[in-house]
């Protein structure tokens, strides 16, 4: 599968251009909003989890804290809710067209992606005004991407492939990623979780994934092998299954759509 | 060397939605698995689309799809097209496949003629630059202008399919694929396309044309291969195949019915548009006889069973193979005493070159309106004679005359 789509890479980037455009095509503020839903988010989370419910933080500034965690968070949340209806949404092209139907999927996180830079932009400025500066640590970002990405993939080649025989999943998705948010250590920290509780949290691996970014963003030290060992275990798995699932149930989508 | 291969090709689909689609999201393994334990119980509500075919398509022809609804033309083109694959058998192709297998073509509402050109180039493996240098003559085959700019979702149906053809006349495919997509322009886009689509043949182009428009696929190819439950019923020259095909019509109807329920709903959808009027009194039963296929004579008997209506008027009319409205014949008014009987309309020689004709028989009242109108399915058939068939010959009427020539 993997060699096929190389192959048609230009397909592929041209559909993710396409799906940006759209995104933004007669909206007002158009690319601001890949600025603006971080920031409305850290101000709520801000206003709610550092003033109300003064979440310890270890020392950092509240909005440095968790913009690290939010920043990947997005990322994994747009690629999932936009990523679950790529197929369906897409019908006439899969419908007419014989082309290896992952470029959809991966558009989409392609979109999602362009997001995940303008808000990593947004991340530099915060760490400038914060006058902390970039620690030597954010080299394992890139690392940390890549497992991202690799996590993000599977999980939407699998739910997008099981949405077109089954639409309860994009009416899931939005939830699920809602109910993911709560379980996930993104506007407050692991440290705050009982220690008996901690053991299941290593089991999401977005939990691992986000400690870990901010880890090496916000207090500059390598990340927690315990916990991040544990995410590329089951991102492997994940991404094993899914490939394995899309290859075998792509050449029916365009009967059932 | 063959552009397309098929071998023994089934498509099964489910029939149904929900709980049918369901079980799709399991990948073959174990579908076959669950199968072999539940024979009876998982393999229920499905038909074949494709029943066993078979047809191998040499570089350079062009060959016809015709067969009534459900015959399995659509699908056929969809596994030639590599958008779904076969359930057992083996489809292959060789060289570029260019499909354009509806008028919307796959492209998106939203995004702009030159933007969905962009993408439909990519899914046939062009990129940007190819679609650029072939922008010029995309557009002056479309006529689109500067509409190619806007989104897509503001043009007629027109100019979807001119957007259409003229993205398939750039791709320098080497099979074509088309369904059902001239007949959606206007008369000068069609007369354009069938101009290029001869251009095409003569450099060597295969194509592939599946139409109800008769003529057209008089004109487009000579082979013709029809369809029948999934299955190659006849294949040959054009002229032979449409002729037994034309005679099949009413025939076919019947066992179809009989044979398959969605099938069958489908051609009574279809139904809809031969048959209409304002009720009352309708034609029964009809019975056209002609005595010899090369003979212009005909017997009709009508049928009719009447409600409510006593006095009226028989019509019988034809219409040739591009639905071109010929000519009728009225009856004077009937007075007619009983619930039920029959009329009969007797012609010894039509003034009509060799052809297929569809029927159409009418009711109508002395008033005008029309009270019931059926277009029969099955047609008459007139065979060439001994003469040749000349394509210089004009349109559906024999003239006649006499010709003298200076010696």
């Amino acid at each position: 599968m993997i060699a096929r789509l190389w192959r048609r890479r230009s397909l592929a980037l041209t559909l993710t251009k396409r799906q940006y455009e759209l995104r933004y095509r007669q909206s007002v503020i158009g690319l601001l909003w890949a600025v603006a839903a971080p920031l409305a988010t850290l101000g709520v989370a801000t206003l709610l989890f550092d003033r109300v419910l003064g979440v310890d933080t270890g020392g950092a500034p509240y909005p440095l804290f968790a913009l690290s965690a939010l920043v990947p968070w997005g990322f994994f949340a747009s690629s999932l809710t936009f990523g679950v209806q790529s197929i369906t949404q897409s019908g006439g092209l899969v419908t007419r067209f014989a082309f290896p139907r992952a470029v959809l999927p991966l558009s989409m996180i392609g979109t999602a992606f362009i997001d995940l830079l303008i808000s990593c932009g947004l991340f530099v400025v915060f760490l400038i005004l914060s006058g902390t500066g970039m620690p030597s640590s954010a080299l394992w970002v890139p690392l940390l991407l890549i497992v991202e990405i690799v996590l993000v993939v599977s999980l939407v080649l699998l739910i997008s492939a099981l949405n077109v025989f089954a639409r309860d999943v994009k009416l899931f998705v939005p939830i699920g990623v809602q109910l993911m948010l709560f379980v996930t250590p993104v506007m407050y920290s692991l440290r705050s979780v009982p220690e008996s509780l901690r053991p299941w949290f290593k089991l999401n691996p977005m939990a691992g994934l986000v400690e870990s970014f901010r880890q090496v963003l916000v207090y500059g030290s390598a990340p927690d092998l315990s916990l991040l060992l544990p995410t590329i275990l089951i991102t492997t798995v994940l991404f094993g299954f899914a490939h394995w699932y899309f290859g075998a149930t792509e050449p029916r989508f365009a009967d059932v759509i | 060397m063959d552009v397309v291969l098929a071998r023994n090709v089934i498509k099964t689909y489910r029939v149904g939605v929900g709980r049918a689609r369901v079980r799709e999201m399991i990948p073959s393994p174990f579908d076959r698995a669950i199968q072999r334990l539940f024979p009876d119980w998982w393999l229920r509500d499905t038909f074949n689309a494709l029943d066993g075919l078979s047809l191998a398509v040499p570089k350079g022809s062009a060959v016809g799809l015709v067969g009534h609804n459900g015959a399995g033309r659509t699908t056929l083109l969809k596994l030639i097209a590599g958008v779904t694959a076969p359930t057992a058998g083996a489809i292959t192709t060789a060289g570029r496949v260019a499909a354009l297998l509806d008028v919307t073509a796959g492209f998106h509402p939203e995004l702009t003629g030159r933007e969905n050109l962009y993408v439909a180039a990519g899914m046939h493996g062009l990129d940007r630059r190819d679609v650029l240098a072939r922008m010029d003559q995309i557009l002056e085959f479309s006529e689109l202008g500067d509409l190619i700019d806007t989104p897509v979702k503001r043009y007629s149906v027109g100019m979807w399919a001119r957007l259409g053809f003229g993205m398939v006349s750039a791709l320098d495919a080497d099979l074509l694929l088309i369904d059902e997509v001239l007949a959606v322009g206007d008369a000068e886009f069609q007369r354009r396309s069938i101009q290029w689509l001869d251009a095409y043949k003569q450099n060597g182009g295969t194509l592939l044309f599946v139409s109800h428009n008769l003529s057209l696929i008089r004109h487009m190819t000579d082979r013709l291969v029809w369809l029948d439950h999934g299955r190659v019923r006849a294949d040959g020259r054009t002229s032979d195949v449409l002729n037994k095909y034309a005679r099949a019509g009413e025939r076919r109807r019947d066992q179809a019915e009989g044979r398959n329920r969605q099938t069958a709903q489908r051609l009574m959808r279809a139904n809809g548009l031969d048959r209409w009027g304002r009720g009352g009194v309708r034609v029964a039963e009809a019975d056209v006889r002609q005595p010899d296929a090369a003979v212009r004579s005909l017997l009709v008997t009508m049928k009719y069973q009447a409600d409510s209506v006593r006095r009226m008027h028989f019509s019988i009319g034809f219409i040739d193979e591009s639905g071109f409205e010929i000519g009728s014949s009225l009856s004077p008014e009937f007075y007619l005493e009983r619930e039920a009987g029959s009329v009969c309309w007797e012609t010894e020689n039509l003034p009509l070159r060799p052809g297929i004709y569809f029927p159409v028989l009418a009711i109508v009242s002395p008033e005008g309106d029309l009270l019931d109108r059926w277009k029969l399915e099955r047609a008459v058939v007139f065979d060439v004679n001994g003469g040749a068939d000349v394509s210089a010959e004009l349109g559906p009427a024999e003239l006649g005359g006499t010709w003298i020539g200076e010696s």
